[in-house]
């Protein structure tokens, strides 16, 4: 019983059991080989492949249903196979060596080993006939004697771990050892033993491989699989358990190694056939050892089937014929493309010209692999976060389903490339190229839809704005002070990771994170008493959520004499979620009184995020904290208002002129309530006076009415509402509210 | 030395000029070529004439057409070129004065003149 099946041959279609198939495809890969170093190469395999498909049509013509293994036999017996054509060729080489110099490369490989081992002395070359880029490896690998996709893996390995060193090792050896056409002694190749295994055979495989026990690889692959499900039962779901660093270490073990095994079943073929079972071994494939793993085959059969035994062991031998002839040629395997015959200097500056192009390509290609491996870390180390900012089930769902699928894919898609690269196996489909692909496309999707679904998250904004109740200073002098408070502070270092700025937030927790996004903005009193305004904002999906969140913002300002003491920051909790919230304080100076910051006032981060009409979907993360809304000020200076705004008592300039003149910009406005110029602002500015507005969408409502009614051409100020199209009407009269206040 | 080794080498020299031989008649396909060569008793594998044939077309000697076949994909006929009937008028003329060569040296049957007495004696 022998399957049949359908082959397109040079324009027919031909009905051709497998087994013949392969016989041919067999003896016209060992006629590629035997031809490799001939000038018409391909036009002598499409004439000799043109006759079979001649051949075939009469056969079929003739009412045969389809082709057989004694049909292609009989046509190669009458083509006559490559090791026929030597005898001829070596004697034509004889007197006519100049033009048939590449099959007598041919000839001499076929000789047996042992004679060309002692014909050739045992040094170092580049192969000719076994390379990806520079034969490299697979010189290395005949010299060593060992598979070529080991020196390859162990070269990857090196040029990943010793950050491209590996690459130049592989430039240098390229440039310095000759290269030639070496026979491959070894034949071992890593395969999937099928007859070995529990899920794909990769364990047993690699045990053929290496001749080791089964159940070591089998451990190795196991154990961090065992432990990890263990203390996942233990500590819960990994994520779930806050203090990431042992269940990431071990997760990200066993993931290695699970990931590990996934692509080596991705990338090792099986070993179905007697000589691909060999090589798994790597025994030496000749016709002895051929014939031993055939009869060892029987030996099983025979325990079943009796007395077919010899009649069997018959077909075998003849079986075994074929398939040795089959891994003659297989040892020739591998492209070998045309001879290069540069010579001396200009090779050596090809090479170095190659070299370099590869050298620029390979460290690009790897920082890529880099960035994508820290983004795939990094949405890891994240997770801590995760609790305040992704609300339900499908956030969550949708976060993991993007960091996996969107990020974590072209990751393995890449190693999994470079491996079968480095294997030389050839994809025989492209359904795992698809697989990917639809993978990605997957978690692009997932991707966008979760973060239109944050970007929802900060759609609105609200604020609340209270004035802290305060008894006058006496001496006419405030001090502003951040409580220190008990709780420590971890500073920047955070599991790891080390922000470029110091973060908005300080002291993350299983049940809150403490945030500092403070400010204190200066403003002119317009009485004689100074007023503390505290103005807590957040973003929130809807008005109500985000006032309602607003609202839950605890940050305490106490007074110790003329110290005011502001918190150190506020708290959130995975409940509330952060929503950037963000806490202003206005302090109103009256005229004639003095004002100081301490230092530690510094310590708070205003951060940003920024999501409206204009800029929809975009983030804007403003870590910059050097843009004022009022009058600038530099902590541990002491200043008193003037009618002209702040002024330093030590009469020094201020350090920035810039500063300077935005503040200049400012009074002016103030002062001359110059609406036109308003929007020939440069964009800086509209930022600041903005803020300015959102600062004063907090003045309470009665005084902002009273306000609205002094000047009619003011529109009442729609709340909480930074993102609306009128927004510019909106900050101008917020502006001018502001000016009059001053 | 091997005897099989000889005769192969025999055979290979005139390999090309059989071939061309044929060919010369008219357009041939190879393995017409072939069955030729069986006919005349000369064995030559299909699989060591296509190379040939191919080189021989490479160096200008042989030039092929396309002919639809109705048992199969169109067939490469193939005919001498100018320079390859010149080429094989070279090779018909060394081929006649070998042969005329072999032939009187196989077939001389007197035996060589005595060489023993020839040393030189001085």
């Amino acid at each position: 019983m022998k399957k049949i099946i359908n082959i397109n041959f040079h324009g027919r279609v031909i009905p051709i059991e497998e087994t013949a198939y392969d016989i041919l495809k067999q003896y016209v890969d060992s006629l590629r080989k035997h031809f490799a170093n001939e000038e018409g190469r391909d036009e002598i395999i499409n004439d000799i492949e043109n006759r079979f498909a001649e051949l075939f049509s009469e056969r079929i013509q003739k009412g045969s249903t389809c082709i057989t293994d004694d049909d292609v036999n009989a046509i190669i017996v009458s083509m006559g196979r490559p090791e026929d054509f030597e005898q001829e060729d070596v004697t034509t080489n004889n007197h006519s060596s100049s033009s048939h110099a590449g099959s007598s490369t041919g000839g001499s490989q076929s000789a047996s080993q042992q004679a060309y081992v002692a014909e050739e002395p045992h040094r170092l070359y580049r192969s000719e006939n076994d390379k990806i880029l520079g034969g490299v490896c697979g010189g290395l690998a005949a010299y060593l004697r060992i598979d070529p996709a080991i020196v390859r893996i162990i070269f990857t390995i090196i040029t990943f771990g010793g950050f491209g060193s590996g690459i130049l090792l592989y430039i240098v050896l390229w440039v310095v050892v000759p290269s030639r056409t070496l026979s491959v002694n070894i034949r071992k190749r890593l395969y999937r033993n099928p007859e070995n295994k529990v899920i794909a055979g990769v364990a047993g495989g690699l045990a053929a491989y290496f001749h080791i026990e089964v159940w070591i690889p089998r451990l190795i692959f196991a154990f961090p699989l065992i432990l990890g499900i263990i203390t996942s039962i233990f500590r819960h779901t990994w994520w779930h358990d806050f203090d990431p660093t042992p269940a990431v270490l071990t997760g990200g073990f066993g993931g290695t190694l699970f990931i590990t095994y996934i692509i080596l079943w991705i990338v090792l073929p099986e070993a179905t056939t007697a000589s691909e079972k060999l090589e798994m071994r790597g025994e030496k494939v000749d016709l002895e050892s051929i014939k031993n793993t055939i009869k060892s085959d029987l030996e099983g059969f025979k325990g079943r089937a009796g007395q077919m035994g010899t009649e069997m062991k018959e077909k075998a031998q003849q079986f075994g014929q074929e398939v040795k002839k089959a891994t003659q040629n297989f040892a020739y395997e591998t492209g070998t493309t045309a001879k290069r015959s540069g010579s001396g200097l200009g090779h050596a500056i090809g090479v170095l010209f190659k070299a370099f192009f590869l050298f620029i390509a390979g460290i690009t290609a790897f920082a890529l692999i880099m960035v994508l491996i820290g983004f795939v870390f990094s949405g890891v180390g994240v997770f801590p976060f995760k609790d305040y900012i992704l609300t339900g089930f499908w956030q969550n769902f949708l976060a993991w389903t993007s960091l996996i699928l969107f990020l974590a894919i072209p990751v393995i898609a890449l190693l999994t490339w470079l491996i079968r690269r480095i294997m030389g196996v050839r994809s025989r489909s492209n359904y795992l190229g698809y697989a990917f692909g639809s993978l990605w496309t997957i978690g692009l999707i997932c991707f966008i839809i979760f973060v239109s679904m944050l970007v929802n998250n900060f759609r609105t904004r609200a604020s609340v704005e209270d004035e802290v109740p305060m008894t006058q200073p006496a001496n006419g002098k405030m001090i502003v002070k951040v409580a220190e408070e008990k709780t420590s502070y971890y500073g920047s270092d955070w599991f790891g990771f080390n922000w470029d700025n110091d973060p908005p937030f300080y002291s993350l927790n299983e049940d809150s994170v403490m945030m500092n996004t403070v400010r204190v903005n200066l403003i002119k009193s317009k009485d004689q008493d100074y007023h503390i305004h505290r103005i807590k904002f957040s973003h929130g999906n809807n008005p109500g959520v985000a006032k309602d969140l607003a609202n839950q913002i605890q940050f305490n300002i106490s007074q110790t004499d003329s110290v005011l003491y502001l918190a150190e920051g506020f708290a959130i909790t995975p409940r509330q979620k952060f929503r950037n919230q963000q806490v202003l304080v206005v302090i109103e100076v009256p005229v004639g009184k003095r004002i100081m910051m301490e230092r530690n006032v510094d310590d708070y981060r205003w951060f940003n995020i920024e999501i409206n009409r204009r800029h929809r979907g975009g983030w804007e993360l403003d870590w910059n904290d050097d843009w004022n809304n009022s009058y600038s000020w530099d902590s541990n200076v002491e200043y008193v208002m003037t009618d002209h705004g702040l002024e330093r008592t030590d009469k020094k300039k201020d350090n920035s002129d810039e500063e300077g003149d935005n503040q200049e910009k400012n009074n002016g406005y103030r002062y001359k309530n110059k609406t036109d110029s308003f929007k020939q602002k440069s964009k800086k500015d509209t930022v600041q006076v903005k803020s300015v507005s959102e600062a004063m969408n907090t003045v309470p409502e009665k005084e902002k009415a009273g306000l609205i009614a002094e000047k009619q051409t003011i529109k009442p100020i729609p709340q909480n509402n930074p993102r609306q199209k009128e927004g510019a009407d909106h900050e101008l009269s917020a502006f001018y509210i502001l000016s009059k206040m001053m | 030395m091997n005897i099989e080794n000889t005769q192969s080498q025999m055979r290979k020299g005139i390999l090309e000029f059989c071939i061309l031989s044929i060919i010369r008649r008219g357009e041939a396909y190879p393995s017409d070529i072939v069955d030729e060569m069986k006919s005349a008793n000369l064995n030559i594998l299909e699989g060591t004439l296509y190379p040939l044939l191919t080189r021989l077309k490479n160096s200008d000697m042989l030039t092929y057409r396309w002919v639809e076949s109705n048992s199969g994909p169109p067939r490469k006929y193939f005919s001498l070129t100018e320079k390859g009937l010149t080429f094989y008028k070279e090779l018909e003329s060394t081929w006649n004065e070998l042969a005329n060569a072999v032939h009187t040296l196989a077939n001389k049957t007197d035996s060589m003149p005595d060489t023993t007495n020839q040393n030189p004696s001085f």
